[in-house]
C-alpha cells in the first residue's frame, strides 16, 4: 500500500509558511493564505507534520 | 510592463529595497500576494533601537513601547538583566508590525516605487536561460512583469531564491517554529522584554514576554523543528501561560504561527537576481531577530541596483556589491552566532543555570547578544575555545 501524503487541514493554518520552508521536495505551496501540499510531489517525509507548531498538518485520509 | 527592479514581498527588507532602488532613479515594482500591506503580523514585534538610524520610518505610530532592557530567564529561573541604565539609553521598541511594514511600504512609495497587492509570483521569466522578470498571478489575471533585476524578498518560504537554482531549503535544525498570542488584562506590568530558557519551556528555542502597552504583552514561543513534533509549539506555550495566574487571566486579541530561519546565511547573488531578509537568512541565529539586518540589507540591495542601472549591467558580478556591504557590515556577526547556537543547543539545563547565575550581578555596556558572549568568555574562557572546534568535528 502506498504511503500517506501530508494534508494541510485548512481550518487550523494560519499561514506562517514554515512547512514550505522546511520541505525538501518543494511540495507545499502557499494559496490564498493556506498551505496546499502537492499529493504527487509528496515523499511522506513527514518533516512538515512534525514542524507545523499548532499541529495544522496531518496525513491523507487519518 | 517593464521595469528595472521588480521585488516579490512587501516585508522591510522588500519595501526598503524598493525605497532606495527609487531613490537611485530605479523603476521599481512590489508585488505582494497578500490583500494588505503588513498583515497578517507574523512576528514577535522586537526591534534595537538601531533602527531610528536608517531614516526609513516617519513618526512614532508604529512604536507600541520602548524597552528599558532585557531579562533572560535559565531554566531555574536565574535571571540575567540587561538595562537600559547600564547599556546607555540604546535598548529597543515593542512595534505595530502592521504598521511598522505600512510606513516602509509609504516610504519606498513616496521614492516612487509602485505597488501591487493581491500579486503572487508564479515563476520566473527567462529568455535563453537568462532571467528577464517574473510571471504574477494578479486577483485571476496571469502576467507578464519585464524587469532587469528581479528581488526575492519573499520571507523565510522563498520560492524566488529556488527558481533561480540558490538552494534556500532548509533544514529543521535551522528553523524555529513558532506560535504567539498577544495577550490582554494581563497583571505584566514590566517594561523589560523577558526570554525564558530551559528544554521543558523551548527546546532549542525560547519563550518570550514583549510588553506591549499597560496590560498587552505577545507571549510567544519559538521551538527548533528538528525538536519538534506536531503542534508541540502551541501546546508548551499554552503550558508556560497556564503555570504563571498573571498571564492565564489574559484574553488574546491576537494567535499568530511563524517560522524563523536560524541558519548561516546563504548564497544572495545570481545574474539579474538578489535574495534579502529571511530569503537570505539575514537572521541572528541565536535571537531570530531579523528586522534590523533586512533594513540594512535592504539599504544596500536598493543601492547596488541603482548603480546596476546607471551602468546597464545586471551580472552577478556587478550585484555581488550587495553581498559584499551585507556581508561585511553583519556577516560575521550571524556566523559567530550560528556557531553560538550549536554551543547553546549542545548544553543542558544545568549549565545554563550554571552560567546564568555567574551572570547574575553583571552590568552589560550594550543591549546585544555580543555582550553577552564577551561577558560569557570574559567569566569562562574555556567555553568558546573548547566547544568551537568540537562543533566544527560534530559537522564534519
Amino acid at each position: 500500500m502506498a504511503k500517506p501524503k501530508a494534508f494541510v487541514k485548512k481550518e487550523k493554518c494560519l499561514a506562517c509558511g514554515g512547512c514550505i520552508s522546511v520541505c525538501p521536495q518543494d511540495a507545499i505551496l502557499m494559496i490564498s493564505s493556506k498551505a496546499v501540499v502537492d499529493h504527487d510531489q509528496c515523499n511522506s517525509c513527514s518533516i512538515c507534520v512534525k514542524t507545523c507548531p499548532i499541529g495544522a498538518i496531518s496525513w491523507e485520509g487519518k | 510592463m517593464k521595469y528595472d527592479a521588480v521585488i516579490v514581498g512587501s516585508g522591510p527588507a522588500g519595501s526598503v529595497t524598493a525605497r532606495f532602488a527609487a531613490e537611485a532613479g530605479a523603476k521599481v515594482l512590489i508585488v505582494e500576494r497578500r490583500a494588505e500591506v503588513g498583515v497578517p503580523v507574523l512576528c514577535g514585534e522586537g526591534i534595537s533601537q538601531k533602527v531610528d538610524d536608517f531614516k526609513v520610518l516617519e513618526g512614532k505610530r508604529w512604536i507600541a513601547t520602548k524597552m528599558e532592557g532585557a531579562r533572560i530567564f535559565s531554566p531555574n529561573g536565574t535571571k540575567i538583566t540587561l538595562s537600559a541604565e547600564y547599556a546607555g539609553s540604546e535598548t529597543g521598541y515593542v512595534i505595530y508590525r502592521d504598521i511598522f511594514d505600512q510606513e516602509l511600504a509609504r516610504g519606498a512609495a513616496q521614492k516612487g516605487a509602485e505597488i501591487m497587492l493581491n500579486t503572487r509570483a508564479v515563476n520566473l521569466l527567462k529568455k535563453d536561460g537568462k532571467i528577464t522578470g517574473l510571471t504574477v498571478q494578479h486577483f485571476d489575471e496571469t502576467l507578464d512583469i519585464e524587469a532587469d533585476v528581479v528581488v526575492g524578498a519573499d520571507g523565510v518560504e522563498s520560492r524566488v531564491g529556488k527558481w533561480a537554482g540558490i538552494q534556500t531549503t532548509l533544514k529543521p535544525y535551522d528553523l524555529e517554529t513558532c506560535v504567539q498570542y498577544t495577550l490582554t488584562n494581563i497583571d505584566w506590568d514590566s517594561p523589560y522584554c523577558d526570554f525564558f530558557l530551559g528544554k521543558h519551556v523551548a527546546p532549542g528555542g525560547y519563550v518570550w514576554v514583549f510588553p506591549k502597552g499597560k496590560d498587552v504583552a505577545n507571549v510567544g514561543i519559538g521551538i527548533l523543528a528538528s525538536l519538534s513534533v506536531s503542534g508541540k509549539a502551541k501546546q508548551l506555550l499554552d503550558k508556560f501561560i497556564a503555570a504563571r495566574p498573571e498571564l492565564k487571566k489574559g484574553a488574546p486579541l491576537r494567535v499568530i504561527t511563524g517560522a524563523d530561519p536560524v541558519a548561516e546565511p546563504i548564497q544572495s547573488v545570481t545574474d539579474n537576481l538578489l535574495l534579502v531578509g529571511d530569503a537570505a537568512r539575514q537572521v541572528d541565529p541565536i535571537t531570530g531577530g531579523g528586522l534590523m539586518s533586512s533594513i540594512e540589507a535592504g539599504q544596500y540591495a536598493g543601492q547596488t541596483i541603482g548603480r546596476a542601472v546607471e551602468k546597464q549591467r545586471f551580472d552577478s558580478q556587478t550585484l555581488l556589491e550587495y553581498e559584499t556591504l551585507w556581508k561585511k557590515a553583519f556577516g560575521k556577526k550571524l556566523h559567530r552566532n550560528y556557531v553560538a547556537k550549536e554551543i547553546m543547543l549542545d548544553m543542558e539545563d544545568k549549565t545554563l543555570d550554571n552560567l546564568a547565575d555567574s551572570l547574575k550581578d553583571y552590568k552589560f555596556e550594550e543591549f546585544s547578544t555580543l555582550s553577552i558572549i564577551k561577558a560569557l568568555v570574559t567569566k569562562h574562557p574555556s567555553l568558546l575555545v573548547k566547544l568551537t572546534p568540537l562543533m566544527k568535528l560534530a559537522r564534519a
